[in-house]
């Protein structure tokens, strides 16, 4: 296995979660400032673009690698996303979310492993 | 949450849709993309054989209904509630590959699965809290 799986395989997290925080963050302020305002287009534009980065980056590891080895890393999604949640979009997150969101990671790492 | 949504338009309801509409996709590529593998070994590697299944093109449509209906959700629920209750999916998959399509789960997996359906649960009681205070 290549050094650069251990570059690319982080990156499309990262991408992934950025768009995911992207997104939520533009259809939030939708809700007050409606589609027409400039902030909530270019969130929405950066969403897609980080999650097309994702999709391009999930693909090109797929080519290389077994989806067995690259699908448990997008279970470690849901426990970032949940932390990220709370950190960048102040999220109110309590020992229960966490905890949640921490056992359905494991589950999906165990389940794609196996 | 906003503005009280009901009916259709509850974003409970759209997240639901969201699921099932990714659960099906994900199979009906599953199904089209394997059986349309005898037209061309080469080309059936970048999925372009694939697109001659309608099963495929179906998938495709439900693609764009499931990301619309997420935005949707997004609107409405927190992240850290709607993106791991979203995750279902990946009990689910494995689920209907043993129901519909006879594929088998190891106990590793069933583990697993438990797990991800012990951490749903953690995650949907707040949000049974949350629905009564409005």
């Amino acid at each position: 296995m290549n050094w650069i799986v251990f570059i690319l395989i982080p990156a499309a997290l990262i991408a992934f979660v950025t768009g995911q925080l992207f997104l939520k963050h533009a259809m939030e302020s939708s809700a007050e400032k409606g589609f027409r305002d400039a902030r909530v287009i270019s969130f929405l534009i950066y969403g897609v673009l980080s999650m097309s980065v994702n999709f391009f980056l999930t693909l090109g590891l797929l080519a290389h690698l077994d989806l067995s080895f690259v699908y448990p890393f997008q279970g470690l999604s849901v426990i970032i996303i949940s932390l990220a949640a709370a950190i960048v979009l102040r999220e109110r997150l309590n020992l229960r979310l966490t905890l949640g969101a921490l056992l359905i990671s494991v589950g999906i790492v165990i389940v794609s492993l196996s | 949450m906003r503005d009280r949504r009901s009916g259709v338009a509850n974003p409970w309801f759209i997240l639901g849709l969201e699921v099932i509409c990714v659960l099906v996709y994900e199979l009906l590529q599953k199904r089209g993309a394997s059986e349309t593998v005898s037209l061309s070994q080469t080309w059936s590697w970048i999925g372009v054989t694939a697109l001659t299944s309608p099963m495929v093109w179906l998938a495709m449509l439900l693609m764009i209904v499931s990301l619309l209906s997420w935005l949707y959700v997004l609107r409405y629920i927190p992240l850290s509630i709607a993106f791991p209750l979203s995750r279902v999916v990946d009990v689910l998959i494995p689920l209907s590959c043993w129901l519909i399509l006879g594929e088998n789960i190891s106990p590793r997996r069933w583990l697993g699965i438990a797990l991800v359906i012990i951490g749903l649960m953690l995650t949907a009681k707040p949000v049974a809290r949350l629905e009564e205070k409005l």
